[in-house]
């Protein structure tokens, strides 16, 4: 007995991926950038790691082909059984043991096919829980590097929507298989009844593979318009969401529903052209298959009559021809096999990506001390240039350092080596006398704390995120913690103060930016880098920002990214980069009558304006 | 239970459809003839013609059966125009209903956060289309063809037909009594992808951080426990496709068997043919089957995909609406348009800190005041409640003596202007981005309003007002963008206008010419100030800054608050 897959053959059309609502077109038209020789590789990368996936979950595949081999044989037999049953029916000899027969392979198919949705399910369960849990290892060892080859929404969507797809593969390779094979038996059993019946079912294939192929040339441009004017409609909404403050506040809704709503003429256009192609290929395999299956019965008839078959053979050869004619799903099949792999690709993408820092060989535990920086002949190469070139800086212990530079001087490349979020390509970075790479990583991290212009928001409520870093922080700490970075206040006027969850929080830029402060405030770390952490703030906020900040900084190590003179005036020593080096290090006063060096500041300023 | 809304939101946007699925319920008959015939006509060329000795009887049936498929292929042919009359326009009106409701369910509170659902809405209601094609097509076909095999039965041989019908309808007993627990299953798994890519979206963007903070397995294990229960979810729900079994069984593999045990007595009795029996067995195998399968496996999965997304459509569409109730009495007139706020206080939640706290101003006509203090102070939210966005707790805020609520959102709305920080700039041309506050503005009007804001260069790089502006701006950089909002307030008749922070990314001389040409035109202009220079050009200044908010000139609060001496001092070194 055939297993009809969601789509049935005879009005199988492209568009039918069964009940899975079609991927959006989200990264533009076309389908796989860098044309078809990229798009081979990634299937062929796809096509790896889905026989690694294979090789991980061996015995449940194993037990997967055992279950498909016994339907197929058990579908293959049923209608040699039935005809053995029509037969004795007529004969009414042995009509017991022929019914019981078919009974038998009628329940072992039902119980294999069965077996092989659910097992199926737990095997793709299985692919697609592996390949996510290593694409987020992968991608946090990856870390602010991964960032420029990787952005946040191209690897949620690898994460959400293409790790996915190969939780279909176990099922969809077995089907195919199986397809094949029950083809190819079912036209081998028309022969065996009768070799005219093959035949006369040979005939009717070549017809529907060019019904099929028109229909992919004719379909292909209405589905690719109707996708664009969607896009165009989503895009349009998604600005109107950045915007709904203005929409709102200019009471323009109903202006705005017509402008959103303008691609929908064409989307219907395109809409009902895709039907009607559909429609064409419709018709013919409406017309082909069964039309095959008269020619295969009358054929069988005229057997019968002449007594070179029985009536239950011309029964069994009616199942068979149907049999064969269902392998015109196998076209979907190979298309979601494609998909599998063109998935699975592009986790296999990241998976490849070679991580930004590698553990030491031979860790050795870092020294207490008061927190002495020394960066020797540090360079860093990004995209053939040299950010950073045989730098050196001696930063004394409880000193702060303002790093300040032209835009692209590789400030923040600079802080990116201390905490090993960025290892240099040449060169050493020594805390305390012993270099950093030397040390194991979450030791490195807990003496160097980071503040950033813009704090990611993690863990769950606004406690969580300040925590993160120590997780086993009592409240009071965290509470005090956030009063020295002057957080406090607007924390608990927040829906449920400390608890309240990160989603329900409305948070201006410098109410983030003083979470992150006090996420480094609650740390133990002997050195704090402020990266960029006061920025882009309205004056007033970043006056309290500032005196949050000395209180932080007091008694420890400090480097801090500095963009106005200000800032750079309160440090104790500024680090001035210039072409991949420090040019001085001294105190702002000193450097301030150099017009070289309060250019820095005016170039900067000019820079974030002409940027903005 | 989402069902009911669900269908609710089917049938409503089914309205007006029932015409075309009437046309498409009667092809699909035309579609389905062969189907009802084929056992008939199978059975009696077997019995006349091939059994007979008459083969050329027996192939004149098997011609009428070919002809009933030519029928047939033309019903199938004829369907797509009104199956395609019934999808589009109930995408059409769905788009139209989705987009209308979450336009006016967005909340500016968060922007980014807890909304990512409102991008998917279009892929929604595009997937309850694609779903619906696929049931209308493939699973109607086969469902179809089942009911035509089983009438064809019924006349093939009553009491043959009796039996299988009782097995079939005990087979769909059972699929409806699991149909229940699938949905809830579905909808889990559903949920559960949902969340992987919120737990993601954090961890992903904040990777940096995550580094630094040397959390990397805490990151990977909170993710991961979403990840495993996604998996659960995706095993949970597969188990419940095991009623396939029993469906299957009682649904064809029983009758099948009836028939044949049965077929003594039916010979005997009811004078059986061997035709009839090769045709009922054809029926069932080629018939039934195939509607029955595909109940269970596609229309198990279309049906449950539909729910759920239908369910999360109506979730959507009834959401509730972020503006003020309309209210009942006739919109008031205001006298005037002094705004006054009086004993305002607002929290966002009844158990939080209140961001305002009895907070009393006036403001009257023409008056230029800007407001300062550090963020979290409250700004923004009081040029909320100025406008009428958010209602104040407790308190009121009056426009010429009337409350905000009371002239009615027309009103408000065409008296207040707010430009928030964001810059909202849209795909259309430069013309209607600039008069979206005056929508009849002439070219005269534009050009006045163009040089005094200082947007020219924008506009010739443009290439004129009718040049086109793409999705998400182009390349227009934050500070065109902000000068486009601020010509916006320029041109707009409305003799209130609220700037909060719109001018962050100019240039402060940029900054001082747009302030200067909306402060010329004489009405009131309220700055929510991002540079202390904002305050030394406004007539009145409001500093906000803990419980006493401090209303002075620029000079007078310089001697009357440390704060605001040290952020003018501050500012100036």
């Amino acid at each position: 007995m055939v297993r009809t897959p969601t789509e049935p053959g005879a009005a199988g059309g492209l568009d039918g991926t069964g009940g899975a609502p079609e991927a959006a077109p989200a990264d533009g038209p076309g389908p796989l950038p860098g044309g078809p020789a990229a798009s081979a590789a990634l299937r062929a990368a796809g096509r790896r790691r889905l026989r690694e996936a294979m090789r991980r979950f061996r015995l449940r595949m194993c037990a997967l082909a055992v279950l498909t081999a016994v339907r197929v044989a058990a579908t293959l037999a049923t209608p040699v059984m039935l005809a053995g049953a029509v037969d004795a029916a007529r004969t009414q000899e042995g009509l017991g043991t022929a019914t019981a027969r078919l009974a038998l392979v009628l329940a072992l198919a039902a119980l294999a096919d069965a077996g092989e949705d659910v097992l199926g399910a737990y095997c793709g369960s299985d692919i697609t829980a592996w390949l996510r849990h290593r694409l987020l290892g992968r991608v946090l060892a990856l870390g602010t590097q991964g960032r420029h080859r990787f952005p946040t929404g191209d690897v949620l969507s690898r994460l959400t929507e293409s790790a996915s797809g190969p939780a279909a593969f176990p099922v969809l390779l077995l089907t195919a298989a199986a397809a094949l094979v029950t083809t190819a038996g079912a036209l081998t059993a028309l022969a065996l009844i009768d070799w005219w019946l093959a035949v006369a079912f040979a005939a009717g294939i070549p017809p529907m593979i060019v019904a099929l192929r028109v229909f992919v040339v004719q379909a292909t441009e209405p589905f690719a318009r109707y996708q664009r004017c969607q896009a165009a409609i989503a895009t349009r909404l998604l600005d109107a969401r950045q915007g709904i403050r203005t929409i709102r506040a200019s009471g323009t809704a109903a202006a705005e529903v017509r402008r959103i709503l303008e691609p929908l003429p064409d989307l219907r256009r395109a809409g009902h052209e895709t039907w009607a192609a559909q429609g064409r290929v419709s018709r013919r395999l409406a017309l082909l298959a069964p039309l095959t299956q008269v020619l295969v019965v009358g054929t069988a008839g005229i057997r019968l009559a002449t007594g070179d078959i029985t009536t239950g053979q011309l029964v069994a050869s009616v199942a068979y021809a149907a049999m064969a004619t269902a392998s015109a799903s196998l076209f979907d099949t190979f298309v979601a096999l494609l998909n599998c792999q063109v998935g699975a690709g592009r986790v296999d993408e990241v998976l490849a990506a070679a991580p930004a820092v590698r553990p030491p060989a031979r860790p050795v535990p870092l020294p207490d001390g008061p927190g002495r920086l020394r960066l020797k002949g540090v360079t860093v190469r990004i995209g053939g240039r040299a950010v950073l070139d045989g730098l050196d800086l001696d930063v004394p212990p409880g000193a702060t350092v303002a790093v300040v530079g032209a835009s692209g001087t590789g400030k923040s490349v600079l802080v990116s080596t201390v905490g090993r979020l960025l290892d240099p390509d040449e060169g050493v970075v020594e805390l305390d006398g012993v270099p950093v790479t030397a040390v194991p990583l979450p030791q490195v991290r807990r003496a160097v704390a980071y503040a950033f212009e813009r704090p990611a928001l993690l863990g769950a409520t606004v406690h969580d995120t300040i925590a993160y870093a120590r997780p086993e922080s009592t409240r009071g700490e965290v509470r005090d913690a956030a009063r020295t970075a002057a957080a406090d206040g607007f924390i608990r006027a927040l829906p449920d103060g400390y608890d309240t969850p990160l989603t329900d929080a409305p948070l201006s830029g410098g109410e983030l930016q003083r979470l992150g402060l006090a996420r480094a405030a609650l740390t133990r770390a002997r050195i704090v880098v402020l990266d960029d952490a006061t920025s882009s703030l309205d004056t007033a906020t970043e006056l309290k920002v500032t005196r949050a900040l000395q209180r932080i900084l007091a008694g420890r190590t400090s480097l801090v990214v500095a963009r106005r003179p200000a800032t750079a005036a309160r440090a104790d020593l500024v680090a001035w980069l210039d072409a991949g080096r420090v040019r001085a290090l001294a105190a702002h006063a000193d450097l301030w009558p150099d017009p070289a060096y309060r250019a820095v500041f005016s170039a900067s300023a000019a820079g974030a304006a002409a940027g903005a | 239970m989402t069902a009911p809304p669900a269908a609710r939101l089917l049938h409503r946007h089914l309205h007006g459809r029932w015409p075309a699925v009437r046309r498409l319920a009667a092809w699909s008959a035309l579609e389905s003839l062969p189907a009802f015939a084929s056992g008939l006509l199978l059975a009696r060329a077997v019995d006349q013609g091939f059994l007979a000795g008459r083969p050329l009887i027996g192939l004149g049936w098997l011609g009428a059966l070919a002809v009933l498929y030519v029928a047939g292929a033309v019903g199938t042919g004829r369907i797509y125009p009104w199956l395609a009359a019934t999808v589009e326009p109930l995408r059409d009106s769905l788009v139209k209903e989705v987009v209308t409701a979450s336009l006016d369910r967005m909340a500016d509170r968060a922007p980014g956060a807890g909304g990512a659902g409102v991008s998917q809405v279009t892929e929604q209601a595009e997937a309850v289309r694609v779903l619906l094609g696929t049931a209308l097509r493939n699973v109607r076909q086969l469902l179809s063809a089942g009911v035509a095999a089983l009438l064809g039965l019924a006349l093939l041989s009553p009491p043959l037909a009796l039996v299988i019908c009782l097995s079939v309808a005990l087979a769909l007993a059972v699929f409806a009594a699991c149909v229940g627990l699938q949905i809830r299953r579905y909808r889990a798994v559903v949920r559960e992808a949902e969340r992987i890519g919120e737990s993601a979206a954090a961890v992903v963007g904040g990777v940096r951080d995550v580094v630094a903070c040397a959390a990397e397995d805490r990151a990977a294990r909170a993710v991961g426990e979403v990840i495993d229960a996604q998996a659960a979810a995706l095993r949970a729900y597969a188990r419940t496709r095991l009623v396939r079994l029993p469906v299957l069984a009682l649904g064809v593999h029983v009758p099948l068997i009836a028939l044949l045990l049965l077929s003594p007595y039916l010979t005997e009795q009811h004078g059986l043919t061997p035709g009839q029996i090769a045709g009922a067995a054809g029926y069932l195998v080629a018939g039934l089957q195939p509607g029955i399968t595909v109940l269970v496996d596609a229309g198990g999965t279309l049906l449950l995909s539909l729910a759920v997304i239908l369910g999360r459509l109506a979730e959507t569409c009834a959401g509730p609406a972020t503006d003020f109730p309309v209210p009942a009495a006739a919109p008031a007139v205001a006298a005037s348009f002094d705004i006054e706020a009086e004993g305002v206080t607002f929290a966002y939640s009844p158990h939080a800190d209140p961001v305002l706290r009895d907070l009393s101003l006036r403001v009257p006509e023409g008056t230029h005041l800007a407001v300062v203090g550090p963020s979290g102070a409250g700004k923004s939210t009081l040029a909320n409640l100025l406008t009428g966005l958010l209602p104040p707790q407790r308190g009121s805020v009056t426009l010429g003596g009337v409350p905000l609520p009371r002239l009615g959102q027309e009103r408000l709305r065409s008296a207040v202007a707010l430009i928030p920080q964001e810059s909202y700039v849209f795909a259309a041309t430069l013309r209607e981005n600039l008069a979206y506050l005056r929508p009849g503005a002439t070219t005269a009007q534009l050009d006045e309003t163009v040089r005094a804001v200082g947007l020219t260069e924008t506009v010739e790089r443009l290439g004129g007002y009718d040049a086109g502006i793409p999705p998400g701006g182009g390349d227009l950089s934050h500070g065109e963008r902000q000068l486009i909002t601020l010509a916006r307030a320029h041109l707009s008749p409305a003799p209130v206008i609220v700037l909060d922070e719109a001018t962050s990314h100019l240039h402060p001389a940029a900054e001082a010419r747009a302030e200067r040409a909306l402060a010329a035109r004489g009405r009131t202009l309220i700055v929510i100030a991002h540079r202390m220079t904002s305050a030394e050009r406004a007539g009145k200044v409001l500093l906000l800054d803990g419980p006493t908010p401090l209303l002075g000139t620029h000079e007078t609060l310089q001697a009357r608050s440390r704060l605001y001496a040290d952020l003018v001092g501050h500012w100036h070194t």
